[in-house]
């Protein structure tokens, strides 16, 4: 389904979705956030500070409540995730991929109660990207492109006045007839002008990993690589740049404890960051990433070797957050570009 | 005006006679304009070493990570490390050597004087671009100058400069080996604490809705404090991601390890790692203002530690990292501190 | 939900033993389903272990398969999770989720000759295997046990490997002599040189400290094992028990799920960040 939307139908459009809780980008405290629309929606953001991840993985879900009084068996109480229907509008094309390297994580081997019951109520309205909107994108170099309808259930293209939109999965059609009198027919130059907006966009010069196919066997032979312990020197073990990547996924589960007698707590997962430095430290003080350069070799072999080997594809987009927001200038395109023509 | 040859010719020189083992300084970086912390231990590296407006890294972190790890390899270090210091910077140091972090013989100090000005803010400067992204910055008198894909773009700094640049009493770093730059203690471009005092003017209510809509905002990545020289703690109280253990520590030690605040990024956890971050640093933040500049989500950080700045410098006339000599705020008494805080 | 794979169920602890005293204690837990039956495993999986509000904490099963009314744990003190299992009780509640990881291909080695080789706590993730093949006594050529400690207080299942003694060969160690001790005195790899076993037709498992476990293989391997006949299993700290969580990982395989058995022809060609 492709139609045209009026830009002053946009807003009759998100109405018109009373069903869903419609996300925007928002620019607040000088940063972009999805966040509930009420009133005007905009979609001039360049992306947003974090990713949609939150949607279907949030920083910090319960999984259940205990409860137990001295001597009796504990009662648990399981916490299910609300069955509100989200809807995310502006996501960009990296962003739009990271949905289903997400999914791969969570369905594999076994399916991910709490991130699956999040993520069949979320829908993903995306946003090509007429130009790249950071200096630091790079979704050519890992099979994307700014105008990737991967992830997405509708693809928007602005066309000046109006949208271009473009129905991608069922969901999709379906928020698209949710205000089917708003929308019209494509003409022929319509279509012409969307072909070369693509054309121009894919055209646009990003920053490039080079040759990314040869990547993964390079980051292999360079496990051992000095090179990892030189590119981390002054990595300071934040957690900026897992927390806003699009695929990061590792996490932590703890119990939360509010009384001690009788004892009444839960159990609640948050968002971990294999940079900080007890991410994998045994109970025993041993710890297999001791360093911040194998720390740094864990986050870039995840994405460019281990995710490759195990799904056929990079875990990376090429959003170019992690590049942008470092403190300390850690690059990843640098790091991957100087890695693999040191391995030769 | 600083020319940064000289700087480079310290380096090389020092690097090449042994006189350091390594110079800690800043270079360009790979994304834009933005320079980024360099470790140069060959004397032909010293040439990668810039000074520009993006130089706001606050590099006595690295002394300390270099302290840590010289402690982790059971070593001594053989020759100092020379690292170059804004005016904040070398008070930094200067407090880490106050609480006996390292030695003064383990440190070179090549200051770098803020002559007419101090380091940009790229959230103040994006406005400016037009969505361009600049390729170089650099120094001209009050002026920083641009290089984008639009041409040369020169703005007058104290528009564009960091808020704790415009604040800055002493731009100069008077703890040094060598300096660059001309001293320009007494320049003011706005009052000391103008941001604070601004912020202060509002009722108790509204300055609490503030606090509360950005604690909320945490997202607890922990880059405020793994930024922050004075951070150095081995086991840090508020922050459940570091604690040292070794193959001696017991299970008891363990086991009764306190947990002071969860992981969960909620108002009440968020509240107590960042207010106690902030309690921790008066008398010893010298507001580089790291912290504000690393937060992704642009909690105003800053604020927090000038308010215990500002606390320290009223009640007891204390100037964070003023001289090695000098007492730290919380371990020392004079019969002069007032008391009136006592009931 | 139903299946929540977070949701632990309850077990209650039946019986507890201790193995080790001191620093570094070991404790032996059998718990029994609060209700209804507790999931089937296989010699070398795991389980997640809560006792709630202190956490959570990935233990291998030390009993066998074939036993299907209780699992048992042994648990050494090291950190917060084991140190609140040391203060258990019994008839206290935990939970339990599982069984997580891979298992030792036990049904490849009908007709060979099986090498145990254990040391300190090492013992507990390879017991259910030899109880099973001792169980399964027809099904293999010769059966030998080698298992060291550092001193003589330090061996676990002291009578179940002297109650072993009647049906396969156990070699006992300890690191320094002792009075007393007539059993071989120096670390396990050289216990193993001293027996000489025969690589022909066997399959050697080894489990205990990471320099144990390298030397052992550095030993076999001089003896003419290869590195397919010689089985080994890792750890990992883990959160999830089923590959999301992403910290137990070596190289691309989750520990958890891969895992924790492997051969050394397969972990050798891993990164070694165990």
């Amino acid at each position: 389904m492709e139609k045209i939307l009026d830009k002053k139908h946009l807003d009759g459009w998100i109405a018109a979705l009373a069903e869903w809780d419609v996300l925007g980008p928002v620019l607040e405290d000088g940063i972009w956030s999805y966040q509930t629309a009420s009133g005007a929606v905009r979609l001039d953001h360049p992306n947003t500070k974090q990713s949609p991840k939150e949607l279907a993985f949030p920083q910090r879900e319960i999984f259940f409540k205990f409860e137990q009084i001295k001597g009796e068996p504990p009662k648990l109480t399981q916490v299910v995730p609300d069955a509100q229907r989200h809807v995310a509008f502006g996501v960009r094309p990296c962003d739009g991929r990271g949905v289903p390297r997400m999914d791969l994580v969570f369905n594999d081997h076994v399916e991910d109660n709490y991130y699956q019951a999040r993520r069949k109520n979320v829908a993903y309205v995306g946003l090509a990207c007429n130009k790249p909107p950071s200096p630091n994108c790079f979704c050519l170099s890992v099979g994307g492109s700014p105008v990737s309808t991967e992830g997405l259930d509708v693809q928007m293209t602005d066309l000046g006045d109006r949208y271009f939109v473009k129905a991608i999965t069922e969901t999709g059609k379906g928020l698209m007839t949710a205000a089917g009198k708003l929308f019209a027919e494509p003409s022929a130059a319509d279509q012409k002008q969307v072909k070369q907006v693509h054309a121009d966009a894919v055209a646009y010069p990003q920053r490039a990993i080079r040759n990314p196919d040869g990547v993964p066997a390079k980051l292999k032979a360079s496990f051992k690589s000095p090179l990892w312990e030189e590119l981390a020197q002054s990595c300071i073990g934040c957690g900026i740049c897992t927390f806003l990547c699009p695929t990061c996924h590792c996490f932590d589960i703890n119990d939360e404890v509010q009384s001690k007698a009788p004892l009444k707590g839960q159990r609640v997962r948050t968002w971990d960051n294999c940079q900080f430095p007890d991410f994998t430290m045994h109970s025993s003080g041993h710890n297999p990433r001791e360093n911040t350069g194998a720390r740094l070799r864990q986050r870039v072999a995840h994405k460019f070797q281990y995710f490759p080997e195990n799904f056929g594809m990079p875990q990376c987009t090429g959003c170019g957050r992690c590049v942008s927001e470092c403190p300390v200038g850690i690059d990843i395109v640098t790091v991957v570009n100087k890695v693999v023509e040191n391995a030769g | 005006m600083i020319n940064i040859q000289d700087i480079r010719d310290t380096a090389r020189d020092m690097l090449a006679k042994g006189e350091v083992r390594a110079v800690i300084g800043y270079r360009r970086g790979s994304r834009g304009m933005l320079a980024e912390p360099a470790f140069i231990t060959d004397p032909e590296q010293a040439n990668e070493l810039v000074w520009d407006p993006t130089c706001f890294h606050n590099l006595s972190l690295y002394l300390v990570h270099d302290r840590k790890f010289l402690a982790h390899i059971r070593k001594n270090p053989n020759a100092p490390v020379a690292i170059v210091a804004k005016g904040c910077d070398a008070r930094s140091i200067v407090v880490l050597l106050q609480e006996h972090y390292f030695k003064r013989e383990d440190v070179y100090i090549i200051g770098v004087s803020c002559e007419g000005t101090g380091v940009v803010d790229e959230r103040k400067l994006a406005p400016h671009l037009n969505g361009f992204q600049a390729s170089n910055a650099a120094f001209d008198g009050d002026d920083f100058v641009f290089t984008t894909a639009e041409g040369e773009k020169r703005l007058p700094a104290r528009e564009v400069m960091a808020d704790r640049c415009l604040e800055c009493r002493i731009p100069f770093p008077k703890e040094h080996n060598a300096v660059f730059g001309e001293d320009k203690t007494g320049r003011q471009l706005e009052a000391p604490f103008a941001a604070l005092t601004r912020f202060e003017a509002q009722e108790a209510g509204a300055r609490w809705d503030f606090w509360s809509h950005h604690f909320d905002r945490c997202i607890r990545c922990f880059a405020c404090r793994s930024v922050c020289p004075m951070c150095y703690c081995d086991e840090c109280v508020v922050d459940s991601i570091t604690f040292p253990v070794t193959h001696e520590t017991t299970a008891e030690e363990k086991a009764n390890r306190i947990r002071w605040i969860e992981r969960s990024a909620t108002r009440s956890e968020n509240i107590t790692y960042l207010m106690t971050r902030a309690m921790h640093l008066a008398g010893r933040c010298t507001d580089c203002s790291e912290c504000e500049r690393a937060c992704p989500v642009n909690i105003p950080l800053r604020l927090l530690n000038n308010k215990m700045e500002r606390e320290a410098r009223e009640q007891f006339g204390f100037e964070p990292g003023a001289s090695i000599g000098g007492q730290s705020l919380v371990a020392s008494f004079l019969d002069k501190d007032p008391g009136d805080f006592i009931r | 939900m139903p299946d929540n794979i977070y949701l632990p169920k309850l077990a209650r602890v039946a019986h507890i033993k201790d193995e080790v005293y001191g620093e570094r204690a070991i404790k032996t837990f059998r718990v029994e389903p609060v209700d209804g039956e507790f999931f089937e495993h296989e010699c070398g999986q795991c389980a997640m272990l809560s006792i709630f509000g202190r956490g959570e904490s990935m233990i291998s099963i030390a009993s066998s398969p074939l036993i299907k009314e209780y699992k048992q744990f042994s648990i050494m003190r090291v950190g917060g999770v084991s140190s609140a299992f040391h203060e258990l009780a019994v008839g206290d509640v935990i939970g339990i989720r599982g069984p997580f990881g891979n298992s030792f291909p036990i049904d490849d080695w009908r007709g060979k000759n099986l090498y145990f080789i254990g040391g300190g706590c090492g013992l507990a993730p390879i017991w259910p295997l030899i109880t099973t093949a001792v169980a399964q006594r027809a099904n293999f050529k010769n059966i030998t046990v080698f298992y060291g400690g550092r001193t003589s207080r330090d061996i676990m299942y002291r009578a179940e490997l002297e109650k072993l003694r009647e049906t396969v060969d156990v070699h006992l160690s300890i690191d320094k002599a002792e009075e007393g001790w007539d059993g071989y005195c120096g670390f396990v790899p050289a216990a193993v040189m001293d027996k000489d076993p025969v690589p022909d037709n066997s399959i050697a498992v080894t489990c205990g400290p990471p320099i144990m476990i390298k030397f052992v293989i550095q030993n076999l391997n001089k003896l003419g094992f290869a590195d397919e006949q010689i089985y080994t299993t890792i750890e990992n700290k883990m959160k999830c028990g089923l590959g999301k969580c992403g910290r137990c990982n070596v190289g691309k395989d989750y520990v958890c799920v891969k895992g924790p058995v492997y051969s050394w022809e397969e972990l050798k060609n891993l990164p070694e960040e165990y």
